[in-house]
C-alpha cells in the first residue's frame, strides 16, 4: 500500500475517534429534546465531565472510574435541569446558561481545590485501542473501524440503539409523543414527569461522558476551557440531524470531518485561516435548516414545561 | 327504567385562583344511559369533567363507582377504572399515525416492539361495531375534524370504558356527522356502556339524552329526565333568573321579524384568490356581497378558508388576484389599517393572538384601533378621561369581571377577553364588521347581547360577515349563507331557503344542484 492510501486510512481512523465526543452530546441532547427540555448547557457540562472525568481518573489511575464520576456528575446536571423546569417550571433558557455558568466554574475550581497547581501538568492515562478478534484482520476496513478505543464503539451503538428505542418500541414511541404533545400523552396515561426526569438526567450523563473523552483520548490532561465550543457545536448538531439519532451520527461524521481538518490545516500552515474552517458546522448547521426546512422536524413541545391544570384562555 | 347508579360524584369544589369554578356540585350517572351535562360557557361542565377524568385535581368532593369510593389522582387512574374522555381540542399528536395515537400508553405483553397485527385486528373490530371508520396509517394531521374525533372515540374504546365523557363533541362535524355520532353513541349505549354528554346546545342534549343536568356558574342547578321536562325549564334553568327570555333573541321562538336589507351593496368581495402556504388554505376565487343591513353568514368546517377569508377581507392577508370594494370604491391591498380608518372592525377568531395585549390595561385594549378617532382622540393627543369613562360604561354593558378599566388584561379569563374583543368591535360602529366566532367562550346572557348589537347595527343600515362554525347561529342571525369549503365559496343560501341538511351537505363539500 502506498504512502496516499495509508494517509487516508490514517484521516478516516481519525475522523472516527473524533465523532464520539459529538455523538454522546449530540444524542444527549437530542433525548432531553424528545420529551420537551431543551438543554443549553453542554458546554458546561461536558467541562464538568472533563474535570470530574480527569480528577478521578488521576486519583483512581481508572479510566473508567473517572468515566463513571463524569456521568454521575453530568447526570446531576440533568437532573438539576429537570427538577427546574420539570417541577418549578422555570424557564429552561436561563436555567441552561445558569448551567453552563455553574460548569465552567466548577470545571476549573475542583482540580485546583484537589491538585492544586502544579509545574507540570498532571497525566492520566489514555483510553487504549481496542482490536476486535476477526474483524480487525479485515484490510482497510479493519483498520478504520475496529481498531478504535471503546468509546467509539459505544458512541456507534448508542446511535443504533436509540434510534431502535425510539422509532421500533412502544415505549419509546410514547416517548416521542411526551415531546410532541405532552398533554395527549398524559391523558393516555403516559407519565410525562417522569419521562422528563430520565431523558434529562440520561442525556447530561451521555454530554458528562462526551466531556470526559478530552482528557482521556486527546490530551491525558485537563486544561482550562478544553471542550473548546464543542459543547455549543452539540446544538446545532441537534437540529442538523432533525433530532433523530440516525441522522445525527452522519452529522457527526461531517462535524468531526471539519473538526480534523481545521487542526490540520492549522499544522500545515496553509493559506486558509483555520478559523474559518472551524466557522463551517455553524454555517452547515444553518443552511440544513434553511433547505430543509419543511422537513426538518423539531419536537413541537421543545422548550417548553408542561403544567396540568392550566387551563387554555 | 330506573337502572342503578355507576356513578356518583359528590360535593366536588374547585378554584383556579380566585375564580371558583365548582362550588359542591354533585352528580349521578346511571348504567346504560346518555347522561348531558348542559350550561352556558363558564358553567364548571369541563371543568367537574376534568375531575373525573385525573386531569385537574379536586379541592373537595368524593367519587364514588359502583357505591365503592375511588382516588383519581391522574387520567392514568381513570383509564384503569375504565373513564375515559374525548376532549373538546383533541389530544392527539399530529405527526404520528391514527395507529400510533390510538395504542400511544395502551398496555401489551410486549411493549420493546412494534409489531401492532393483534392491535390492529382489535381496533379494526370496534371500527366495525360502532361504525367508526378511519384509516389507520393516515398521519392525524392529514385528516378532517370529524376522521380526528373518530380516532379520539376509538382511543377511548380501545381501552375499554364503562364511563364515555364527550365535550362538546358536536362543534366541528356538520349536521350529517352529528347524526352518525348519536347514532353511534346509541349503540354504545346499547352495549353497556354511559356517556356524559358535555354541551351547550339545548337541542343536542333534547334530541339523544336520557337525563339532563345543568350547572350555572359552577353550581347544579337541577337534573331531570327528558321526559319528564320541558325546553323551557331547562332554558330557564341555564340563563338564571336575571335574563329577560321575552326580549332575548336566543330564545324569542316567534320568528324573528328581521327588516329585509337594502338592496344596496355595502361591501364587496371580487374573486379573491390567495397563494397556497403551509397550514393555510388557499381561496379559489371567491365573490360575494354584504348589503347594507345585511347579515352575511359564511358556515363551514373549521379550516376550510375562514381565517384567510376574514383576513383578505380586514385587508391582512396579500391576494394574488382580486379586489375588496367598500360602497363600490376599490380598496387598495394589503391595507392592515381598515380598522384604524373606521370603516371596517374586527373580531378575530384567535383572540390573544390577533386582538388582544395581555399586559396592556383593560381600557386600553377596549380602544385599541379606534385610538387616534373621536371620542377617544382629536386625531393627536388622547383624551383618557373619555377613553377611562367609555371603558368603564362598556365594562358595566358587556358585563366583563374585572376590577376597572386599569386591570391587566391578562389577569382576565377567556370568556371576558371575549366579552372585551365584542364591546370594541360593536362600539367602533364602523360600516362593516367582520366577527369571526364572536360568541366563542361566552355564556347564554352575553351571547344574546351580542345577536341584538348585530341586530341593531342591522336597523342602521350596516354590514355584517358573521364567519361561524355554529350553523345554529348562522341560521338565527343570517339573511344569507355562504358555504365555505377547501377555500371555495360552494354556494349562497337565501334566509328563505335555509335547511340545516343541505348547508350541512355542501359543509362536507357536496355542491347543491343548480
Amino acid at each position: 500500500m502506498n504512502e496516499f492510501w495509508l494517509t487516508i486510512i490514517s484521516y478516516a481512523k481519525l475522523i472516527l475517534l473524533t465523532i464520539v465526543p459529538f455523538v454522546l452530546a449530540g444524542q444527549g441532547t437530542m433525548l432531553g429534546g424528545r420529551t420537551g427540555i431543551f438543554n443549553v448547557a453542554q458546554e458546561g457540562i461536558m467541562l464538568v465531565g472533563a474535570s470530574v472525568g480527569f480528577l478521578v481518573s488521576y486519583l483512581t489511575r481508572s479510566n473508567e472510574l473517572g468515566m463513571l464520576a463524569a456521568m454521575l456528575s453530568g447526570g446531576l446536571f440533568g437532573l438539576a435541569l429537570a427538577y427546574f423546569t420539570t417541577n418549578l417550571r422555570m424557564d429552561q433558557f436561563v436555567i441552561g446558561l445558569a448551567l453552563f455558568f455553574i460548569g465552567i466554574g466548577l470545571s476549573t475550581l475542583l482540580p485546583k481545590i484537589v491538585i492544586g497547581v502544579t509545574l507540570t501538568p498532571p497525566l492520566i492515562p489514555t483510553l487504549k485501542e481496542i482490536s476486535i478478534p476477526v474483524l480487525s484482520q479485515i484490510p482497510v476496513i479493519g483498520e478504520i473501524f475496529f481498531k478504535q478505543n471503546a468509546l467509539v464503539y459505544f458512541s456507534i451503538l448508542l446511535s443504533v440503539g436509540l434510534w431502535w428505542y425510539l422509532y421500533r418500541t412502544q415505549v419509546g414511541m410514547e416517548l416521542r409523543a411526551v415531546g410532541e404533545n405532552p398533554q395527549a400523552a398524559d391523558s393516555l396515561g403516559v407519565n410525562v414527569t417522569r419521562s422528563r426526569y430520565w431523558t434529562a438526567i440520561v442525556g447530561g450523563m451521555l454530554i458528562g461522558l462526551a466531556g470526559a473523552y478530552l482528557p482521556m483520548v486527546y490530551t491525558g490532561t485537563f486544561t482550562e476551557n478544553m471542550v473548546k465550543g464543542r459543547g455549543w457545536l452539540a446544538i446545532a448538531l441537534t437540529f442538523f440531524g432533525g433530532w433523530k439519532p440516525d441522522t445525527i451520527l452522519y452529522g457527526a461524521l461531517f462535524f468531526a470531518l471539519i473538526e480534523v481538518l481545521a487542526y490540520r490545516v492549522q499544522v500545515l500552515g496553509t493559506a486558509i485561516p483555520y478559523q474559518f474552517l472551524l466557522m463551517l458546522p455553524y454555517l452547515a448547521t444553518i443552511l440544513v435548516m434553511v433547505f430543509s426546512f419543511r422537513k426538518a422536524r423539531v419536537p413541537a413541545f421543545l422548550g417548553q414545561n408542561y403544567d396540568r391544570e392550566k387551563r387554555a384562555l | 327504567m330506573n337502572a342503578p347508579i355507576l356513578l356518583h360524584m359528590r360535593g366536588v369544589s374547585k378554584a383556579f385562583g380566585s375564580t371558583q369554578a365548582l362550588d359542591d356540585v354533585s352528580f349521578e350517572l346511571r348504567q346504560r344511559e346518555i347522561h348531558g351535562l348542559l350550561g352556558g360557557n363558564g358553567a364548571g361542565k369541563t371543568t367537574l369533567m376534568n375531575i373525573l377524568f385525573g386531569l385537574y385535581r379536586a379541592d373537595a368532593g368524593e367519587i364514588f363507582l359502583n357505591d365503592q369510593p375511588v382516588h383519581i389522582t391522574g387520567p392514568k387512574d381513570a383509564i384503569t377504572h375504565r373513564i375515559n374522555m374525548v376532549h373538546q381540542h383533541f389530544l392527539q399528536v399530529g405527526s404520528f399515525t391514527v395507529l400510533e395515537n390510538i395504542l400511544i400508553g395502551a398496555p401489551r405483553k410486549n411493549r420493546w416492539n412494534n409489531r401492532y397485527d393483534a392491535e390492529v385486528q382489535k381496533i379494526q373490530s370496534l371500527q366495525e361495531r360502532f361504525g367508526l371508520q378511519v384509516p389507520l396509517d393516515a398521519l392525524i394531521e392529514d385528516l378532517p375534524m370529524g376522521m380526528r374525533q373518530k380516532v379520539e372515540i376509538l382511543k377511548a374504546l380501545y381501552r375499554g370504558v364503562q364511563v364515555l365523557i364527550l365535550d362538546e363533541p358536536t362543534t366541528n362535524l356538520t349536521p350529517q356527522e352529528v347524526d352518525a355520532l348519536f347514532q353511534s353513541l346509541r349503540v354504545m349505549v346499547q352495549e353497556g356502556l354511559s356517556v356524559v354528554f358535555i354541551t351547550h346546545k339545548l337541542r343536542e342534549v333534547m334530541s339523544v339524552c336520557d337525563r339532563i343536568t345543568v350547572l350555572r356558574n359552577g353550581k347544579n342547578v337541577l337534573t331531570l329526565d327528558r321526559q319528564e321536562a320541558s325546553e323551557d325549564a331547562f332554558v330557564r334553568a341555564m340563563v338564571g333568573e336575571g335574563m329577560d327570555l321575552s326580549r332575548s333573541v336566543i330564545f324569542a321562538h316567534a320568528g324573528q321579524d328581521l327588516p329585509a336589507p337594502a338592496p344596496v351593496p355595502l361591501l364587496r368581495v371580487e374573486g379573491i384568490v390567495t397563494a397556497p402556504a403551509e397550514g393555510s388554505v388557499a381561496l379559489k376565487g371567491i365573490s360575494f356581497d354584504v348589503r347594507e343591513g345585511e347579515i352575511f353568514g359564511i358556515a363551514g368546517v373549521a379550516g376550510n378558508g375562514q381565517r384567510e377569508l376574514a383576513e383578505v377581507v380586514m385587508g391582512l392577508l396579500p391576494v394574488q388576484s382580486g379586489q375588496v370594494f367598500l360602497r363600490d370604491q376599490t380598496l387598495p391591498h394589503p391595507d392592515s389599517r381598515r380598522v384604524l380608518k373606521g370603516d371596517f372592525a374586527y373580531i378575530p377568531e384567535d383572540r390573544l393572538h390577533d386582538g388582544f395585549l395581555p399586559r396592556a390595561s383593560v381600557a386600553h385594549n377596549l380602544i385599541l384601533g379606534l385610538h387616534r378617532r373621536p371620542p377617544y382622540s382629536n386625531g393627536r393627543v388622547i383624551d383618557w378621561s373619555t377613553v377611562f369613562s367609555r371603558a368603564r360604561e362598556l365594562i358595566g354593558q358587556y358585563n366583563i369581571k374585572t376590577s376597572g378599566p386599569e386591570d391587566m388584561g391578562g389577569n382576565l379569563s377567556g370568556g371576558n377577553i371575549q366579552r372585551v374583543m365584542v364591546a370594541r368591535a360593536f362600539s367602533a360602529t364602523a360600516p362593516v364588521l367582520v366577527a369571526h366566532n364572536p360568541t366563542r367562550g361566552l355564556d347564554i346572557p352575553s351571547m344574546d347581547l351580542v345577536y341584538q348589537k348585530m341586530l341593531e347595527r342591522k336597523r342602521q343600515g350596516q354590514a355584517t360577515l358573521l364567519i361561524s362554525e355554529d350553523l345554529d347561529e348562522l341560521m338565527l342571525m343570517c339573511d344569507r349563507i355562504g358555504v365555505l369549503y377547501k377555500g371555495e365559496l360552494l354556494g349562497i343560501v337565501e334566509r328563505g331557503q335555509f335547511e340545516k341538511y343541505t348547508i350541512g351537505q355542501m359543509m362536507s363539500g357536496i355542491r347543491p344542484q343548480a
